[in-house]
């Protein structure tokens, strides 16, 4: 500190006789209509992202947990609480606030003898907390845009007949601008089942720094290529960009980062496994529930074998999810990195048919059940039985194998989720190719504004020429003389579910249509085959509604049985990775336990 | 206004005129015409009054822009005329003998953004920042919440919680 320094505080004491220019009660004097004066916070729209927080230039604000405020997803419970001391009324705060919540009334006398009481929450009892007249930023958030950045993608006429992958993907020049966007708030991370660090590989992103990226998506997620592609992305509807806007890209973004890691880089970055450790552990199924437990283990030095039924490892993310959403090699690329770990996948080897789940047992410390949802479920309505009816998953799983499916002019689809439009959609690209034009029609009970597909599925598959008609209760699977299947009956749906909102759906039977068609397809839910358990097992185990009971670790009743992915919990690819991680933890607190005892 | 500009624009190389509204609008002039133009406004054209002269910050750019709002009262209209500096040796013109008030705007401009002024009256003496050390404070390289948090106590007890971390604190403490 320089004399001038402290000698300057003195030079006010010459005031120190002269009459107080202060006036004691000050007017009262309204300010400006725009004046910035005292924040005003309406708590219910205030989402506790802190960006308001982080832009404060003078450190004024702390964010605080406040009674009341419910930390749920979108919303971190917390609320910000200003420093009168430090606060210079800049209102960044209130131009940078994702939700408009914060704003400034135009009040600005406060007396008060506690010098505490300036270290306030706006929103609680303050007297101007409902005022109107003050500053509010006019018009949307600008300061963060709004807007999503565009990425490229196969127009419908280019991509109805073939299964080339629809997203092209960002380029580096859309990625940053999409990054740019995001104010690294976090409130998405507890959303993502994974708890990926979303912010932290979107600042790398911006930061051009894709090596960081690759290591911080690893951290959580190893199959993240393919989710940065087919991700059912429930982290991007707690977006803070949502408020005012379209939430990030976070999945495209994803994407972006491994798109731009060659394989070699990846492996080098993520490094190789422990040493060896002597643990040996089975896992049943190669879909991503039990490779990302494989790839925990294998880390961790245990000797891990998957044993795969299909001729290739994926599970449905092969032989479900069609390839113009996830391309082979995308996948592909994601297991190599598993594989490169040292997990040997045999694949062509049925448990229960190939190996016995005893010779599992008995030569392994531990084995886990990943075998997902693998029969389709049936709609048991007449005529429904014998050739003609295809399971969605079954003709899907022919489609990736190769094998020849019919294609026949026209189809019929009853269903009205993803996998639903997942079929149509390859169907009608087979017809496309086969005949030229496109005769797939599917129904479904819910009416358009409920339907269980996500959005973009119905405009795709309109776009692609898919018949959509809502509102349709499957009755009867026509066929002719011969038995050949000439289309489905249908009636118009009144209600789908009943007083007690059970499943119970009521028709209108004067409503009757006949949908044409010499293929009808059900896409009505996956139930699991647990076959393999053999008789005695599964009169041992637990179960819980038809599935294997299992407790917060996905320990099953026996002790040296774990089950994890869609045939316990489910139900999409970043669940399957997230539980992945818990069962292998489990897993090695088991074999570290029974390493103690012997 | 567009008349105006019209007029001006050869003899003084104006930029573009870029209006706002039907009675202000905006134009750009090289650094060397500055005074020329003013006095012409001035003397001329009825823009007598000098409302402010303020100045930004282009960073990236290299640049600082001076802005001289000016009034034609009779004729209801405002013309804001930029001139852009060099951001490493910002030295503009002193014009405080057109306007006496400039002398103001200039000793600001020299304290908050560093710009020089040779020739305006107490250009150098301190203009609201007593004992100010650092970077200009209007510059956009000073990093206005470093300086706060070096030069302002924080008041005891104060405590924050990131978003993020709370929400796992709260909603998945296992992990
Ligand atoms: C058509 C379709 C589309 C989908 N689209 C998406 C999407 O876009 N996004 C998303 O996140 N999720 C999607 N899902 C869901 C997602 O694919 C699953 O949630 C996920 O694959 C479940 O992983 P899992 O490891 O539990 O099982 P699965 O992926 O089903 O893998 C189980 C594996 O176990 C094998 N197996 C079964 N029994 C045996 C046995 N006895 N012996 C040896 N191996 C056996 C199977 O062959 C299979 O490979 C979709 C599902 C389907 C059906």
């Amino acid at each position: 500190m320089s004399l001038r320094e402290v000698l300057t505080p003195f030079t006010a004491w010459k005031h120190v006789l002269d009459a107080p220019v202060t006036i004691p009660d000050p007017i009262g004097r309204e300010a400006a209509e725009r004046y910035r004066g005292f924040h005003q916070n309406d708590m219910e729209t205030c989402i506790g992202c802190g960006t308001c927080e982080a832009i404060c230039q003078n450190g004024a604000i702390d964010m605080v947990p406040v009674e009341g405020q419910v930390t749920e997803k979108g919303d971190s419970g917390l609320r910000p609480m200003i420093d009168y001391g430090r606060c210079c009324w800049c209102a960044l705060c209130v131009d940078v606030c994702m939700t408009g919540s914060l704003t400034m009334s135009n009040e600005y006398t406060w007396v008060d003898t506690d010098p505490d009481a300036f270290r306030f929450i706006p929103g609680l009892e303050e007297p101007w907390k409902d005022k109107e007249a003050g500053y509010r930023r006019e018009g949307g958030r600008e300061l963060s845009g709004t807007k999503r950045s565009h990425m490229g993608e196969l127009a419908p006429a280019l991509r109805g007949d073939n299964f080339s992958e629809i997203c092209a993907g960002f380029t580096r020049e859309e990625a940053i601008l999409e990054a740019d966007r995001c104010v690294e708030c976090g409130l998405c991370v507890a959303t993502c089942p994974a708890h990926m660090s979303i912010p932290d590989y979107i600042a790398a992103v911006r930061d051009q720094d894709y090596d960081r990226g690759l290591q911080l998506l690893y951290e959580t997620n190893p199959f993240s290529e393919v989710c940065g592609r087919i991700c059912t992305h429930k982290c991007e509807t707690s977006c803070a960009a949502l408020h005012e806007g379209d939430p990030i890209a976070i999945r495209w973004l994803k994407r972006h980062i491994i798109d731009n890691v060659p394989m070699e880089r990846r492996l080098e970055l993520v490094g190789g496994a422990k040493p060896a450790n002597g643990h040996r552990v089975a896992i049943v199924g190669a879909g991503p529930g039990g490779l990302t437990a494989a790839y925990d283990l294998a880390r961790e030095g245990c000797a891990v074998t998957v044993f795969e039924a299909l001729a290739a490892p994926g599970g449905m993310m092969r032989y479900g999810i069609p390839e113009y959403r996830l391309p082979y090699d995308a996948l592909d690329r994601d297991v190599a990195v598993i594989q490169a770990m040292g997990v040997e996948i045999r694949c062509n080897m049925r448990v229960g048919r190939d190996i016995a789940l005893d010779d599992l047992k008995r030569d392994h410390d531990a084995v886990i059940l990943a075998i997902g949802l693998q029969m389709g479920r049936g709609t048991r309505i007449p005529g429904s039985e014998g050739p003609g009816v295809e399971k969605a998953v079954d003709l899907l799983r022919r489609i990736t194998a190769g094998e020849d499916v019919p294609v026949p002019e026209r189809v019929v689809v009853i269903g009205g989720g993803n996998v639903a439009f997942d079929i149509a959609r390859s169907m009608a690209r087979l017809q496309k190719a086969t005949h030229g034009t496109v005769g797939v029609t599917l129904t479904a009970l819910e009416d358009r504004a409920h339907f269980l597909a996500d959005a973009e599925e119905l405009i795709e598959g309109a776009e692609e020429g898919v018949e959509i008609i809502d509102k349709r209760g499957p009755q009867e699977v026509m066929r002719d003389a011969s038995g050949a299947v000439t289309g489905l009956r249908s009636w118009a749906v009144t209600s789908i579910f009943d007083d007690q909102g059970r499943f119970a759906p009521a028709y209108d039977q004067a409503d009757e249509r006949v949908h044409e068609g010499a293929m009808v397809i059900e896409a009505i839910g996956q139930m699991a085959d647990v076959s393999l358990l053999g008789a005695e097992l599964t009169e041992a185990l637990d179960w819980n509604r038809g599935r294997i009971a299992i407790d917060a670790g996905f320990r099953t009743s026996e002790p040296w049985l774990f089950a994890v992915g869609d045939a316990v919990k489910g139900p999409d690819v970043i669940n399957a990775v997230a539980d992945g991680h818990r069962v292998a933890q489990s897993v090695m607190e088991r074999v570290s336990l029974q390493e103690g005892i012997s | 206004m567009r008349d105006l500009h019209a007029n001006l624009k050869t003899r003084h190389a104006l930029g573009p005129f870029e209006p706002r509204r039907a009675n202000l609008g905006f134009v750009t002039v090289p650094a060397e015409r500055l005074r020329g133009l003013l006095t012409e406004l001035r003397d001329v054209h009825g823009f007598t009054h000098l409302v402010l002269l303020t100045a930004v910050d282009w960073m990236e750019d290299g640049l600082f822009q001076l802005t001289y709002l000016m009034n034609d009262r009779a004729g209801d209209r405002t013309l804001g005329v930029r001139v852009m500096l060099n951001r490493d040796e910002a030295v503009g013109e002193d014009m405080h003998d057109l306007w006496p008030t400039a002398a103001t705007y200039q000793r600001e401009l020299k304290e908050m953004f560093g710009i020089d002024f040779p020739g305006s009256p107490r250009v150098d003496e301190e203009f609201i920042l007593e004992g100010w050390t650092d970077l200009p404070p209007y510059r956009r390289d000073f990093d206005s919440l470093a300086y706060s948090q070096q030069t302002y106590a924080e008041r005891p007890g104060r405590v924050t919680h990131d978003p993020r971390a709370h929400m796992k604190s709260k909603l998945y403490p296992e992990g």
